[in-house]
């Protein structure tokens, strides 16, 4: 019984529904409540104890139907004509027997008996399905039964095939295809179905250069549940800051009512301010790629951030911010990159024409950002500017995508602008951006 | 004999349905299980759907009193749990001043009287100067109760702390009295908006509900329970449209709260059946949006015709 909703949690598990112990063990306090009798009460009363969001809920109910709906598939066979007890007397190995009398729901229970032994629950990959077919198939004994085959057909050489090895040959194919079935339906529940949690892994430590583009949309979501993370944690401890000072004016004021004497406390807490961040940009072609994992990441935290602005250049700088904020965020990337990017990098035009724009809003909680490769093309730096942005603001973060053994090589300028950087990081990968934001958002405010 | 499960269930939609409270299977399997397993049901879903309503009509059925906690940002255990009358704690040691000297009468130095105060020590911290809020309330409640934590979601993360130790173990510690344990459990609804996500380790003690927007069927069923003077033509048709406009793209969605808000203003206005200009004009009751109105203005020919079909 208890085996049955182990196996059902771990289904549920592997669609991405977060399924506690505890939680597993209410469903089964429910389960000894109303039993596996009434199908639709079931799914009713597991849906309160298991999946606790709409979207869990949603996909609550499709594993629940596809396992609770592992029914034996009905196919009959082909050859019903004859009557199988005459035959079967000729054969020797209980597969043939049992292929013989044609009983389906014997068939399957031996299926699900052999797989059980094969530990088909282990199966993890869709590579994996050919190895576990053919386990269960020996299981079941089909070398002995191909044996046999192979000795029916010996012993008429030369005339066609007799009856019974025609009719174990067409029984042997149907129950292969019949296996095969099985295993690709526990494969569904058991294995990992979408490769989502080893595709994840790879696409946090992988150069955010080299992600294919047709996989954007997965990052995306991954992006944004670093995202949530990261608010989630800000969020709670921004909570803790909350102990402030004793307010003796409130105190004093509010006891008035127990004639001054001090029974409530009153405290002023001291509110912790959400950063402020700007960050810029390079969207020329050697570093555009990882611009666009960056705004994706930054325009992820709205929750935790009172205000973003954004802008991108390449040979000279624009404000992106409003793009990011009405339209699609996937959209606002390929229209940003497309505008801006492309040209040959200035950045010395650059920090100019971000001056220009907004120098009125640096102030001492404002957090820059610059993102790009300082690959100058040999132009003037005019580290001034940065300097200027640099007193105004609380700090700068320059985030180069480029390997540290890199950096002022060729016409890279790194040690020029890095002198009026707060803290210089090193940001390929996924990986790497959450750990700068984690440390921004930790000193940031 | 005991009934069996789906039987009982059965007997929580009818008995809601007395109540005029006209729920899916889903809500009343959500119910008995709550019942009978004595645990939480956090309420999730659009607003206006019948959350708090939920609780008021399972309060009706089990017949018990409600004790409602309405949540918001900065609610604490003072205001949520208990608090000690410290107005009363004052003027009773004005008045028993005299009283004390006479207790302290011939103590000889500090020491000694110190011990005699000592064994009054406890009198002030006692239940009768204990002000019980609504969640110790529904602890202590001799009958049992049915206690609704509204939209929890609005409070502070320190508040959902709180309520772990009473939804789980039903208990609170109060330092000065010692744990206090629930008499009789009570049946506890949390409702949410979601303008914040719940934590997990308060989801996890809980039954997860969430109510849906309701099908034509069943929101028929709503209006007739809870308007009944309603000619069946215009119910149709008035649940018709309030469907339709589900499916467009707006602000805030009307609800079935606004679907019998906006039955009662026909009845008032002594609508026989829906029709354009009416619709027109009473669009204010089912939606709380200008730019919704504007939006759904031009589509109102469109519904009213579909309403019909």
């Amino acid at each position: 019984m208890d085996r049955v909703l182990t196996d059902f949690v771990k289904t549920l598990r592997n669609a991405n529904i977060q399924v506690s112990p505890a939680e597993t063990l209410d469903a089964m306090e429910v389960i000894e409540k109303i039993g596996y009798d009434n199908r639709e009460l079931l799914k009713n009363t597991l849906s309160f104890t298991l999946p606790k969001t709409l979207e869990e809920k949603e996909k609550f109910d499709s594993c629940f139907e596809d396992f609770f709906n592992v029914q034996p598939l009905q196919k009959k066979g082909l050859f019903q004509t004859r009557e199988p007890s005459q035959l079967s007397g000729q054969v020797n190995s209980d597969l043939a027997h049992q292929l013989l009398e044609d009983n389906q729901a014997d068939i399957q229970l031996s299926i699900s008996k052999a797989a059980e032994k094969a530990e088909i629950r282990e199966i993890k990959y869709f590579t994996q399905r050919a190895v576990f077919s053919r386990r269960i198939l020996d299981i079941m004994g089909v070398g002995s039964l191909e044996e046999e085959l192979s000795h029916l057909g010996q012993l008429n050489e030369n005339e066609l095939p007799s009856d019974l090895e025609q009719q174990l040959r067409n029984q042997l194919t149907q129950l292969r295809e019949r296996v095969s079935d099985y295993v690709q339906q526990q494969f569904l529940l058991y294995g990992d179905v979408s490769g989502e949690r080893l595709r994840e892994q790879v696409f946090k430590t992988m150069n955010m250069g080299q992600i294919d583009r047709s996989y954007l949309h997965e990052v995306h979501s991954l992006v944004r549940k670093m995202a949530k993370k990261l608010s989630n944690l800000h969020s709670r401890r921004k909570k803790n800051f909350r102990r402030g000072k004793l307010d003796i004016r409130k105190t004093i004021r509010d006891n008035w009512v127990n004639e001054s004497i001090l029974f409530n406390l009153r405290w002023s807490y001291k509110k912790i301010d959400k950063p402020k961040i700007l960050v810029i940009c390079d969207v020329s072609g050697s570093v555009g790629a990882y611009a666009r994992f960056m705004l994706m990441f930054i325009f992820s935290l709205t929750e935790v951030v009172s205000k973003i602005r954004a802008f991108v250049f390449s040979s000279y700088l624009g404000e992106v911010t409003d793009e990011f904020k009405s339209s699609q965020l996937e959209e606002a990337i390929e229209s940003a990159l497309s505008k801006y990017g492309g040209g040959s990098t200035d950045y010395a035009h650059s920090f100019s024409d971000f001056l220009s724009l907004c120098l009125d809003d640096l102030d001492k909680k404002t957090t820059v950002i610059i993102l790009g490769d300082a690959r100058n093309n040999f132009g003037p730096d005019k580290a001034f500017l940065l300097k200027s942005v640099y007193e105004r603001s609380k700090q700068v973060y320059w985030l180069n995508p480029e390997g540290k053994f890199r950096w002022n090589t060729g016409d890279s300028i790194m040690n020029t602008y890095s002198a009026y950087c707060t803290k210089v990081f090193e940001c390929g990968t996924l990986e790497q951006l959450e750990r700068v934001i984690y440390k921004l958002l930790k000193t940031a405010a | 004999m005991t009934k069996g499960p789906a039987k009982k269930i059965e007997d929580i939609t009818k008995g809601f349905a007395k109540h005029n409270y006209i729920c899916s299977e889903q809500i009343s399997s959500a119910v008995y299980l709550a019942s009978e397993l004595e645990k939480p049901i956090l309420v999730e879903g659009p607003p206006g759907v019948g959350k708090t309503e939920l609780a008021n009509t399972a309060a009706l059925y089990f017949k018990k009193d409600l004790l409602r906690l309405q949540c918001y940002e900065g609610l604490d255990e003072t205001k949520a749990l208990y608090e000690w009358r410290y107005g009363k704690q004052l003027l009773y040691t004005q008045i028993l001043k005299e009283q004390m000297q006479e207790v302290l009468k011939g103590a000889k130095g500090l020491k000694d009287s110190l011990d005699r105060l000592m064994e009054f020590e406890d009198i002030f911290f006692s239940e009768s100067f204990l002000e019980a809020r609504p969640l110790l309330k529904a602890l202590t409640s001799n009958k049992g109760s049915v206690l609704l934590i509204d939209e929890v979601d609005k409070s502070d993360e320190e508040f959902e702390a709180l309520l772990l130790e009473i939804l789980s173990e039903f208990q609170v510690s109060i330092p000065e009295l010692g744990v206090k344990k629930a008499k009789i459990k009570p049946l506890v609804f949390l409702t949410s908006n979601n303008s914040r996500e719940i934590s997990d380790a308060l989801k996890r003690r809980c039954l997860h509900l969430y109510i849906p927007f309701p099908d034509a069927k069943l929101e028929r069923k709503i209006i007739r329970a809870r308007v009944p003077e309603i000619s069946k033509n215009l119910q149709v048709q008035l649940v018709n449209f309030v469907q339709g406009l589900r499916s467009l793209d707006l602000k805030k969605l009307p609800a079935i709260s606004e679907t019998i808000d906006w039955a009662k203003t026909l009845i008032l206005l002594n609508a026989k059946e829906l029709s354009e200009d009416l619709a027109k004009e009473t669009l204010n009751v089912l939606l709380k949006h200008q730019q919704d109105i504007e939006v759904v203005q031009k589509e109102v020919p469109r519904l009213v015709m579909a309403a019909d079909g």
